[in-house]
């Protein structure tokens, strides 16, 4: 009713025709996107002189992974619902279950409601006494400064999610020197490492679904989780629109529960044998020449020649400083190497005498490596059949369309409308690998970067380890305690299963010195990360830790010594970028309430900290950090570097050095909160018309490095096991966990369901309703041989190949006929014991799962895979 | 004359249950009552399965059998097409939940306050403060108010023990211009709110545009809520991940 928004339009959805041309707020976004913001207008204050006060606040989503804007409707103060900001591109008005859920979340009593100090012993569950924040933070500030004047790195800093990775990794860590640890070892590391290996993006696969025609939904949980870069919401949003125009899904997972109705076609593949479906495909588009020429002696290291040692021919060109070791190629028209570069048309194939010795093109030895990869080799393998991989591959060559071009937004870019959506997949023993494998197919029809084909980064600018990859370095011990350079993991993702590993046996890696003291940052290792015992006994190693959480977390329960209660969504944090690829916009996270209890926000915390620990001001300061990584410095915004500023304050210099001059009231405003700052253009999407091309990275399909790495390995005397995947090419071998005996004769998954976050949501009652607890899904044919039936009680027991160690759980079994006989599954997102609601919740698949060798990637990434076998039984 | 209808697109709903939540947040619907809820179904044996997805909002049905049975004229059509209770009214005899074919209807057995997700104690002496004692935290004051021409409580006003309660299309929100919870906050825009009886709505193009059905034509009860894609359920579906309570 218009009479309800004073002084406001009242143009909706509804009373609006799709597509009309109406702008609101921005004007430089189409008019089709702005479909949903067309609500965005009816929002205002409502002031009765006697009724309660209505108002609404911009803010952003704090539950989820990528921070979808929100409006909050406030009744006299208090937030009553959450609903999607409509000028956001990311999610244009939408939410899933945990952003409405959330609001639970954010008044929940069970919340860490003030500083907490331990009264007992560690390694059980804690016992707490109430302390004042400067009881707390002089505590945490004086056992961090301890170790901190021996050895800053001592100091470790675990995050599980960074939501202003300015003021936390950043403006925190650096200065004060600390050690950083991550939670992309359990994540999708190993497919972050492959991609800035081979083409230098940081990011995994994802296609250019503005244009893709033909998408390999390769474990992607389409309907249930999040996808490379993104959360849920943005990707079924793209890809849904694609399917408006016709874009067709083949959907390679061992449970079609994750692409719903989506999949066109099922490919249920063996877990963990994904490399060898890469490779297979490999040698269909090579059979079939489905090959992009141009692209691959252009853009990648394919024309290479190769000695017999696997080293590339090169030759020095330049003089002095300007001296460079640059690769040969064939020259067919001269019948010679020639550097590369030298020669527009490089020979891609075949074997050439140099200097007397014989040398093959990069893409020879590749030809060669998959001669043997055919459908019939991998149909064996992955337990699909020849026929569904090599249709697999044909139906990707043809769509290619090689040597096409489109003309995007005026300019003429490559078309290959193919491409590989691929995240969490790359979380397998040959992760690593796997992910190069799959990079090679659009790599093949020349898709990397182009128009409707393989996207990875938002940005084609090239991540700092692409370089540092060029040659990896194999160092002798002592090691640091992530074994970075070290013979184990040469490439190294920074995992806290591989520090745990460590802390365990420092000698067995090489190690002398240790982390003391921890500060752990929205993580909750004990519950989320594989392996629990693992955890038990590394953590109890830490002589302090302190913990920044909302909730109280499993792993605070048992190791805290100090819990600081954050706030959830009520605090300001970012900047937040707000793109959906195709859009480019920037948001914040507004308080939508003061915070609850006696919890604060982060940066609030962390600039008390730094305060207390003497980081806070002066030149190498906390501030100082902050001012050069919002870009404050040199602008009339630049924060003080000797008086602390509100957050607030900083979030308001930080929008007027962005030229709005509203400052922080523009992203208060519920009818903005959102700067966009428009399109895209096609020279930062696409790949092939970027400055330079493809940011500048040569495609690594040879990994020379990599085998160079091997040979130092051996040379230091690792073992197999470490060295074995460090080869040029992606090579199939069976995963470790295929050892395990017969009788474990189920491989295990553990899946995301769309209702919860990790362990983030699992007690939110709202969302538990939805999503209550662990079962094990399980194909009603391998159940009825097992005697099990729909809501047994069973036991799931693992097996480690390497170890012989077995883990047991038991849950509740649930029949599913979209599932391989011989896979089970289960969600992750349960085994949590410190809230109420979790009560009854059942187990965590991490308890059963292993790490350490067989179930680590060649980069220290997890694998979330093992055997187990299944029986009727026990204690549910 | 304004019609309202909903259409629910299957060719885009991910069963991602946004709309079920945030109904429940909107109208402050207790523990168990799913007055919008999606049906997750699989049919075939492997490997010749296929998954669906179903929302299930009340029908709004023009020939509603709720309205029929009602003894007290509690459960009534506006002409606008809503099919609403007035909690004023409802004695709780639960004939419309036995009339209906869809199962939308639900009869509050507890007192609201105690249904409101009671693992969590919203009566928390530090939440105080913030709340002034108000079960659910979240509580939304325009749901006691008096809609529409006939100025009855309908906007889930029915949060109270032994009435009935269902989908009211967020009358609340509708009144105000706005689309319902479950439609504003749907990630894929599978649905789709407004009114039928005006050609420019968007949802009179998408009516236009796409081939309909809608659940359990053959009981005549003449739905205001159109299915695009998909197929009609049948008895070959199993449902797989149920909520925790009945629905």
């Amino acid at each position: 009713m218009s009479e309800v928004f004073l002084g406001m339009p009242t143009i909706t959805r509804r009373t609006l025709v799709k597509g009309s041309a109406a702008i609101v707020g921005t004007s430089v976004v189409a008019s089709n996107f702005l479909f949903k913001s067309l609500d965005g207008v009816a929002i205002a204050q409502e002031t009765t002189a006697s009724g309660p006060v209505e108002d609404f606040v911009a803010t952003t989503c704090w539950i989820g992974k990528q921070d979808c804007g929100m409006i909050a409707r406030r009744i006299d103060g208090r937030v009553v619902k959450f609903d999607g900001n409509p000028t956001n591109p990311r999610n244009v008005g939408t939410l899933c279950p945990k952003g409405q859920g959330q609001i639970q979340a954010m008044y929940d009593p069970n919340r860490v409601k003030w500083p907490l100090v331990r009264t007992n012993e560690k390694g059980v569950s804690g016992e707490w006494r109430r302390a004042t924040w400067d009881e707390a933070l002089d505590l945490v500030a004086e056992k961090v400064n301890e170790v901190r004047a021996r050895d800053p790195k001592m100091v470790l800093w675990q995050k599980g999610r960074s939501k202003a990775k300015d003021f936390y990794d950043d403006a925190f860590v650096k200065s004060t020197g600390i050690s950083k640890l991550g939670h992309g070892a359990f994540c999708s590391d190993a497919g972050y490492r492959a991609l800035e290996y081979t083409i230098g993006t940081h990011a995994v696969l994802h296609p250019d679904f503005r244009y893709c025609n033909y998408m390999l939904s390769w474990g992607w949980n389409i309907t249930n989780a999040g996808g490379n870069k993104f959360c849920w919401l943005t990707w079924p949003r793209h890809m849904v629109k694609a399917r408006d125009r016709g874009m067709k899904i083949a959907h390679l997972d061992p449970r079609l529960r994750s692409a719903g109705p989506f999949a066109d076609t099922w490919l249920p593949i063996r877990p963990g044998t994904d490399l060898a479906m890469a490779l297979a495909l490999c040698h269909e588009l090579i059979r079939q020449d489905y090959l992009d020429r141009p692209y691959l002696t252009k853009y990648t290291n394919a024309p290479f020649l190769i000695k017999a040692d696997g080293t590339v021919a090169r030759v020095t060109v330049g003089e002095g400083d300007e001296a460079e070791d640059v690769g040969l190629v064939w020259d067919e028209a001269s019948g010679a190497a020639v550097p590369f570069g030298e020669t527009d048309d490089p020979v891609l194939e075949g074997e050439f005498v140099l200097d007397g010795e014989k040398v093959k093109t990069a893409f020879q030895l590749f030809i060669e490596h998959v001669a043997d990869a055919t459908p019939e080799w991998a149909a064996d393998i992955t337990g699909l059949t020849a026929e569904q991989i090599s249709s697999v591959a044909s139906e990707f060559g043809r769509q290619a369309q090689i040597g096409s071009t489109l003309v995007v937004d005026g300019v003429e870019v490559p078309y290959r409308p193919v491409g590989i959506m691929a995240y969490h997949m790359a979380q397998q023993e040959l992760g690593f690998q796997t992910a190069r494998a799959m990079t090679m197919v659009p790599m093949l029809v020349g898709a990397i970067g182009a128009a409707g084909g393989q996207l990875s980064d938002f940005t084609w600018k090239i991540y700092k380890n692409y370089a540092k990859y060029e040659k990896l370095t194999v160092e002798d011990p002592p090691y640091d305690f992530l074994l970075n350079n070290s013979k184990f993991f040469p490439i190294n993702t920074g995992s806290p299963a591989v520090v745990a590993g460590v802390m365990n046996d420092p000698e067995r890696y090489g190690v002398e010195d240790l982390p003391e003291v921890a500060i752990l940052h929205m993580v909750n290792p004990l519950n989320s990360f594989p392996s629990q015992p693992e955890y038990l006994r590394s953590y109890l190693k830490f002589k302090f830790v302190a913990v920044i959480s909302p909730w109280l977390s499993e792993t605070a329960d048992y190791f805290a010594d100090v819990v600081l209660p954050a706030a959830t969504i009520e605090k300001y944090e970012g900047p937040i970028s707000a793109t959906d690829q195709y859009i480019d916009a920037v948001t914040l996270r507004i308080p939508p309430m003061e915070p609850l209890f006696e919890s604060r926000g982060e940066i609030d915390i962390y600039m008390d900290l730094c305060e207390r620990m003497g980081t806070l001001y002066g030149e190498e300061g906390y501030l100082a950090v902050v001012n050069k990584e919002l870009k404050l410095d040199d602008t009339p915004f630049v924060l003080p570097l000797d008086s602390k500023p509100e957050v607030r304050h900083i979030f308001d210099q930080w929008a007027k050095s962005q030229g709005i001059d509203e400052g922080i009231e523009y992203f208060e405003d519920p009818q903005k909160g959102v700067y966009v700052k428009g399109p895209v253009s096609p020279n930062k999407i696409y790949g092939y018309v970027a400055d330079p091309p493809f940011g500048g990275a040569m495609h690594r399909l040879y990994g020379e490095s990599l085998l160079d790495a091997q040979q130092q390995m051996k040379a230091k005397g690792a073992e197999k096991i470490y060295w074995q995947d460090y080869t040029a090419f992606p090579t199939w071998r069976a995963p470790t966990m295929d050892a395990s005996p017969a009788e474990y004769e189920f491989y295990l998954l553990s899946y995301h369901q769309i209702e919860h976050k990790q362990s983030r949501t699992s007690f939110i009652p709202i969302l538990a309703e939805l999503a209550p607890g662990a079962h094990l899904d399980i194909n009603p044919e391998a159940a009825a041989r097992l005697g099990i039936s729909e809501g047994d009680s069973v036991r799931v027991e693992s097996h480690n190949a390497v170890t012989g160690e077995t883990r047991r759980l038991t849950t509740t079994a649930t029949m599913l006929d979209s599932i391989r006989p011989d896979t089970v599954a289960m969600p992750h997102h349960f085994g949590m014991w410190t809230h109420p609601q979790n009560e009854a919740q059942g187990p965590s698949a991490n308890e059963i799962y292993f790490t350490g060798e067989g179930y680590l990637a060649n980069t220290g990434d997890q694998s979330f895979h093992v055997k187990v076998k299944v029986t009727k039984g026990g204690d549910a | 004359m304004t019609k309202y209808a909903m259409v629910v697109d299957l060719n885009r709903c991910q069963g991602c249950r946004g709309c079920t939540t945030a109904c429940k947040v909107e109208n402050n619907t207790v523990e168990g009552n799913f007055w919008m809820h999606v049906f997750r179904f699989e049919q075939g044996s492997f490997p010749d399965t296929e998954m669906s997805f179903l929302p299930r909002p009340c029908q709004h049905c023009d020939n509603a059998p709720c309205v029929k049975v009602c003894p007290v004229g509690a459960r009534f059509k506006r002409e606008d097409g809503l099919v609403l209770t007035d909690a004023d009214r409802c004695i709780g005899c639960r004939y419309c939940e036995l009339a209906c074919p869809y199962g939308v209807n639900y009869f509050n057995w507890q007192d609201p306050e105690k249904a409101q997700y009671s693992v969590v104690d919203w009566k928390d002496s530090d939440l105080q403060p913030v709340t002034d004692g108000v079960v659910p935290p979240y509580k939304n004051p325009d749901l006691d108010e008096l809609w529409g021409e006939e100025q009855r409580r309908t906007a889930g006003g029915g949060h109270a023990k032994g009435i009935m309660e269902k989908c009211t299309f967020c009358v609340q929100r509708v009144e105000k211009d706005l689309d319902p919870a479950c439609v504003e906050t749907c990630p894929t825009d599978a649905l789709v709110f407004g009114d039928i009886d005006d050609p420019g709505t968007p949802i009179s193009l998408y009516l236009r545009e796409n081939r309909t059905w809608q659940l359990l034509e053959e009981a005549g009860t003449r739905p205001s809520v159109y299915y695009v894609g998909g197929t009609p359920p049948s008895s070959e579906l199993k449902e797989i991940e149920r909520p925790k309570a009945t629905v």
